[in-house]
């Protein structure tokens, strides 16, 4: 449990994909958020999917992983199928049984859209899962940068999420011991009404509070010992380094938008 | 931008981390559907906008949600979700913040509770018609609702979902106030 808090659901392994640029890839990500929507036909949808999966083999990522990223919302995608298959009333029809009519654009319309919600799902996945949280937080403080000149607290930020992340473990631990001595002493958290989940959050927040702000003191006064004076002139102890297979990557998505436009009907 | 401290600035982040776990005790209320959870982790960010201005309960909001996107993923790829959690946090708290300035009492604060619950409800119905509904039907391709459709979504499910969040946001927050208020006002006087 410990582990899972400090990591997200960052896998550590040796892969390409794991050695990009924090940078590269969520450049990447935000790219093919806007490139999935060129797909409109079997070949763009096709031409889309296997490029997905070769990312993801190239990730060595189980794609173990990647379903149980699914569960949440396979009822989802299964029932938004079964609705385009039902209701959609394009193309010849299929099949016939009563009142229940299935049109060929029905389950075309439904395959496709279930289709780039499951690859918007897995390259999304695949950023968290081969990106450490720091290392992200890192490449969002880099590619943020430009905003500095709006006067937009970026350096700030950054450091307040790599804060947050550090103290992530250590408050759940709190969490977990508050609430026990909660529960030892009748509290239950889990279930009931909502009065009741209210009545038993209070006695669990006050504590948790008190302990966040004596931490935060501690840190402060830690930092500033040490002559902390902000982001100007600070250097780096994990350094991003933008390498030729960062710049592949972004070309590579250039080349399948291309390829997207040039197959779309 | 007045420039944060030191102090701020690691309060902040712890309460974000706060805001963070609280958000992953988040349950459903259960005549709503199971999208629309209740947590309680804007009383972090509603904590740290009172004692540290409106712009730290903004950056706690921020921080919650990234993190959680990063940690956990977002079911529909794009966190349409955090983004509505961001506006939705923003939209109690900085009503909160500024009509509690007003008064500084106990009895404004449970006015600026109430004006926050209600800006919140309205705002969010109102975001919801118009941009959170359609990006989920975009990305969630759950089919694309009419204008009644989704008209009565809202109504219904929507509007009376962050009427009830926002109440028990303020009664929580009545609460845990009423027994940390000493001990805030020196927070807030100290930073």
């Amino acid at each position: 449990m410990m582990e899972k808090m400090i990591f997200g659901r960052y896998l550590p392994l040796q892969s390409v994909v794991h050695r990009l640029d924090p940078r590269a890839k969520l450049l990447f990500i935000f790219g093919f958020v806007i490139v999935v929507f060129l797909a409109n036909n079997a070949l763009s949808y096709g031409l889309l999917a296997v490029f997905t999966l070769v990312f993801i083999y190239l990730s060595k990522i189980n794609v173990r992983f990647l379903l149980a990223g699914l569960k949440p919302v396979i009822w989802l995608i299964a029932f938004t199928f079964l609705l385009h298959i039902f209701l959609t009333r394009e193309g010849d029809l299929l099949f016939e049984a009563g009142f229940l009519k299935v049109y060929e654009g029905g389950v075309r319309q439904g395959a496709f859209i279930s289709l780039r919600f499951l690859l918007l799902i897995f390259v999304t996945s695949l950023l968290t899962l081969t990106t450490s949280p720091i290392s992200i937080t890192d490449g969002l403080e880099s590619l943020l940068k430009p905003f500095k000149k709006l006067k937009l607290p970026v350096h700030e930020l950054a450091l307040m999420m790599s804060i947050s992340l550090r103290f992530i473990p250590t408050l759940m631990d709190e969490t977990d011991k508050i609430m026990k001595a909660q529960m030892a002493r009748g509290a239950d958290f889990s279930s009931g009404p909502i009065k009741e989940r209210v009545k038993a959050v209070v006695p669990l927040l006050i504590p948790l509070f008190v302990s966040a702000f004596k931490r935060a003191e501690e840190l402060a006064v830690a930092m500033e010992a040490r002559g902390y004076k902000g982001g100007e002139g600070r250097t780096k102890y994990r350094l991003l380094h933008w390498q030729g297979r960062d710049t592949a990557a972004l070309i590579i998505l250039v080349v399948l938008a291309a390829l997207l436009w040039w197959t779309r009907s | 931008m007045k420039k944060m401290n030191i102090r701020t600035l690691t309060s902040v982040g712890l309460l974000s981390t706060l805001a963070y776990l609280l958000m992953l005790l988040n349950f459903p209320i259960p005549p709503f559907p199971s999208f629309l959870m209740i947590d309680f982790s804007d009383i972090p960010a509603l904590i740290a906008a009172i004692i540290f201005g409106p712009l730290a309960g903004i950056m706690v909001e921020l921080v919650k949600n990234v993190l959680d996107f990063f940690m956990t993923g977002s079911p529909t790829g794009v966190p349409v979700g955090h983004l509505a959690n961001f506006v939705a946090g923003i939209t109690f708290i900085l009503p909160v913040y500024y009509v509690y300035k007003k008064f500084e009492s106990k009895k404004g604060l449970t006015v600026a509770l109430a004006a926050g619950a209600v800006f919140m409800a309205v705002m969010m119905s109102v975001l919801n018609y118009y941009v959170i509904l359609p990006a989920y039907t975009l990305f969630l391709n759950a089919p694309a609702m009419s204008a009644p459709e989704t008209k009565e979504m809202v109504v219904s499910a929507i509007l009376p979902f962050n009427m009830i969040k926002g109440i028990v946001m303020a009664v929580v927050f009545l609460l845990i106030y009423s027994r940390i208020y000493v001990w805030m006002r020196k927070q807030a006087a100290v930073s």
